[in-house]
């Protein structure tokens, strides 16, 4: 039986988590670079959300906010028995789907107007723009988990063909960008029990002979 | 007068009636600036997005339905949506069941030019 508590995270969640708090961090990071450059910091706003399944409601119930929206869910993962262990250690190479949502709303401009599907589709773009180049820096080539992550690599990209069977008062695009990454997993292992304590004083007599003094407790 | 002809009619009464029918009062704006009161149909519901990620958004969907010969009567032509950015879009509004006012361009225009009516779908404006 296996004796200890297993309580703890799994690299798989672990690195999630991390990429959702890269993109946050650097969001955030990049806003203020952008304010002290004099533009408009909205423009690398991210609103940044980790294995979400229902549905986005405050596109209906805020339509100020356009924000673009990012979840990061994990996907799957395969394990290589070439460079893992049998006890301890499984290799893993896993999909980290992060999807983008763009948000678009028509709106007036001068003499013309900007089109909500074309401020979706530019939107998503945007942000994959965003989301690729922050967790491809070189500051980031672990994921800032060295000793845990071996490798990270964008799998592909995938723009989603906007619905065409109904129009909805705000236009969203979807994305997705795809991320492997390399890592370790790691399971419980035997606790060993303490061995006796046993000491032994080996000497060579004069006659040659080899003599072994062992001393140890028992019952 | 031919059936067609009291169909025509009777959309009078049916879509334009808001003392006892769902008659409801929408201005329409076209892109040169020219507004016209008029009473129809409006329809302003959510409704979900599948943006194909597996994930629904939700989202609203929002519609106005008006006899054409009302609209030529206030000087205005048949609506429709428009592509060009360097153009103002159709404008729609109007209020909903509380009383707050809403703002949309035509998106897509869909005139039933048999019955005398055009649906249009809308999109939010900013």
């Amino acid at each position: 039986m296996i004796t200890t508590l297993i309580d703890k995270q799994d690299s798989f969640e672990i690195i999630r988590d991390q990429i959702a708090a890269i993109l946050k961090t650097e969001s955030l990071n990049q806003m203020q670079i952008a304010g002290t450059e004099g533009k408009d910091p909205q423009g690398w706003a991210l609103r940044v959300y980790t294995e979400r399944s229902n549905p986005w409601e405050q596109v209906l119930n805020d339509p100020t906010d356009n924000t673009p929206i990012v979840n990061v869910w994990f996907s799957d993962s395969t394990f290589d028995p070439s460079t893992s262990n049998i006890s301890e250690r499984q290799a893993s190479e896993s999909t980290f789907n992060i999807d983008c949502y763009g948000i678009g709303v028509s709106r007036d401009d001068g003499d013309g107007h900007i089109p909500g599907d074309k401020e979706a589709a530019f939107e998503t773009q945007r942000t994959i723009r965003l989301v690729r180049n922050i967790l491809m820096a070189s500051e980031y080539t672990y994921l800032a988990l060295r000793g845990l992550v071996w490798q990270r690599w964008p799998q592909s990209v995938t723009v989603f063909q906007p619905q065409s069977d109904s129009t909805t008062v705000q236009q969203v695009v979807g994305s997705r960008l795809t991320m492997r990454v390399k890592f370790n997993e790691f399971s419980p292992q035997y606790e060993h029990q303490t061995l006796e304590l046993l000491s032994t004083t080996m000497t060579r007599a004069g006659d040659g002979q080899i003599v072994v003094a062992a001393e140890y407790d028992y019952t | 007068m031919g059936i067609r002809q009291i169909a025509e009619s009777d959309l009078g009464l049916i879509l334009e009636d808001s003392t006892t029918g769902f008659g409801w009062p929408i201005t329409i704006t076209d892109p040169d600036g020219t507004t016209g009161s008029l009473t129809g149909f409006s329809d302003d519901i959510a409704q979900v997005i599948d943006p194909e990620t597996g994930q629904i958004v939700s989202g609203r969907l929002a519609s106005a339905v008006v006899r054409i010969s009302s609209l030529t009567t206030v000087g205005l032509a048949l609506p429709r949506g428009i592509a060009d950015a360097n153009i103002k879009p159709w404008i729609v509004e109007f209020d909903d069941i509380n009383g707050t006012a809403w703002k949309f361009k035509v998106a897509q225009s869909n005139p039933d030019r048999m019955l005398g009516v055009v649906s249009l779908l809308l999109e939010l404006y900013q």
